[in-house]
């Protein structure tokens, strides 16, 4: 089996120890690191992906590949900068203000980061001018808000009028997701989508790409 | 009554079926070896770190209305008002799976261990769940011997944020029930620490006065459904 598809394999199934060593072994074999990327790492967390969707793998499974996934990027990342590779975009992600559950917001930076997203994760109990400075400041592509409580959802309207009164509406996408939100929130208060799970916000963030190019 | 339980853990059920149900898992489903292995460590972690603890305080009807007013913000019709005052007993509660199970699961996704830290997360999630009925049982019991000898009882829990009693009400909840004794507190927006542990009232009364058409209109968007099987199981007995 050739390297690529060792790592895509192994990345499937989780084994993130031997999937660093193999994106090791590819850098040293000069495989230019945006291909170790795209044919080896995405396309076996793609492979998880549809694999999840089709259930024939659950959310555990998708988890570990996520693990392997982030092993091979810390081997990767240093060289995709110092090659100027573009990333795919950048998700600036949080549960809002006096909201502390964040289980469901990790789940989707995890997923997010093995779609190959930059995620800079605020944590939980984040307020509206954190999430709107950081996307300033990181020049990010989207604000993902979670919010699990009714008391805690207005938080997320707080950063859409900030957004607009900052000048980022528009240009940052705002998603949000949740227990108690719907798409009729979403739509109410101006966000850009709503995504009821984590595999649905990956696939809504990548629409947000694709819509864009 | 003030009751302060510490319950027995392996009284909690850990049904594997359930728990996969609870993530959406069809009960058929093949399982890789990955995951059988997250699944039984989850278990094991689960049953060292959990400390199930309980506080169950008898209360009048008219106290409860006060309590169940809350904040003014319920549904204008919603069922728990329907049914709490036909009931025999009432006892406002709270139960816990203690904080640790919480920092773990924390510690686990800091570390990088997803899967495990998720598969805890909902092991706990379900267990906590769990924990109500037992703390029904336990009222059930104790009215049993001393207040309302009759079998006919049914003990069954609401909690605020369902059935159109707004979370705010954990407010005058927890001014009632004061669960700080065994080690839960509130925060701002109404959410509890340890995030493990749930609070309500528990319903005494013949099984009928449970029974209700879930039609109203939050049930459109309720996410939860748990009536449904309530109201079966009251009516298998």
């Amino acid at each position: 089996m050739e390297l690529l598809s060792q790592i895509s394999f192994n990345l499937q199934n989780g084994f993130d120890e031997t999937v660093a060593a193999l994106t090791k072994e590819a850098v040293e074999k000069q495989i230019p690191p945006d291909e170790i990327l795209n044919n080896g790492l995405i396309a076996g967390m793609n492979a998880v992906g549809e694999k999840f969707k089709n259930h024939e793998v659950f959310l555990p499974d998708v988890l570990l590949a996520a693990r392997a996934m982030n092993s091979a990027m810390e081997v990767l990342k240093p060289l995709l900068i110092k090659g100027g590779i573009p990333i795919k975009g950048k998700v600036v992600i949080g549960s809002v203000k006096d909201d502390l559950h964040d289980i469901g917001k990790n789940l989707v930076a995890i997923l997010l980061k093995g779609a190959g997203f930059e995620v800079i994760d605020l944590g939980n109990d984040v307020p509206a001018e954190k999430f709107i400075r950081i996307a300033s400041e990181e020049n990010a592509d989207v604000i993902g808000m979670s919010a699990l409580l009714t008391t805690t959802m207005p938080v997320m309207k707080e950063v859409v009028d900030m957004a607009k009164t900052e000048g980022l509406y528009g240009r940052v996408r705002i998603m949000v997701g949740g227990a108690p939100v719907s798409k009729e929130y979403a739509l109410e208060i101006g966000a850009d989508a709503y995504s009821y799970d984590g595999a649905n916000a990956v696939e809504t963030v990548e629409s947000f790409f694709s819509k864009d190019s | 009554m003030r009751l302060i339980v510490d319950f027995a853990q392996e009284d909690i059920k850990l049904l594997q079926k359930e728990i996969l149900r609870s993530q959406g898992i069809p009960d058929k489903a093949e399982l890789s070896e990955n995951f059988e292995k997250i699944y039984g460590e989850a278990i094991k972690l689960f049953q060292e770190l959990a400390k199930p603890k309980g506080i169950i305080t008898g209360v009048t009807i008219s106290r409860f209305e006060e309590v169940f007013r809350g904040e003014g913000l319920n549904e204008k019709e919603n069922p728990v008002e329907e049914i709490y005052r036909k009931s025999s007993y009432i006892a406002l509660f709270a139960v816990t799976l203690g904080s640790v199970l919480s920092e773990k699961v924390t510690e686990l996704f800091d570390n990088g261990d997803y899967a495990d830290g998720y598969m805890l997360d909902s092991v706990s999630s379900y267990a906590a769940d769990k924990l109500t009925y037992l703390a029904a049982k336990h009222l059930q019991s104790e009215i049993a011997d001393k207040e309302t000898p009759t079998s006919s009882q049914r003990v069954l829990c609401y909690c605020p944020g369902y059935c159109g009693w707004h979370i705010s009400g954990q407010k005058k909840l927890f001014e009632a029930l004061r669960p700080e004794e065994i080690g839960i507190t509130l925060n701002e927006s109404c959410l509890m620490s340890p995030i493990k542990s749930v609070s309500g009232v528990l319903i005494a009364g013949p099984g009928k006065i449970h029974e209700f058409v879930n039609s109203y209109p939050f049930c459109n968007t309720c996410t939860a459904r748990t009536c449904i099987k309530r109201m079966q199981n009251l009516k298998q007995g």
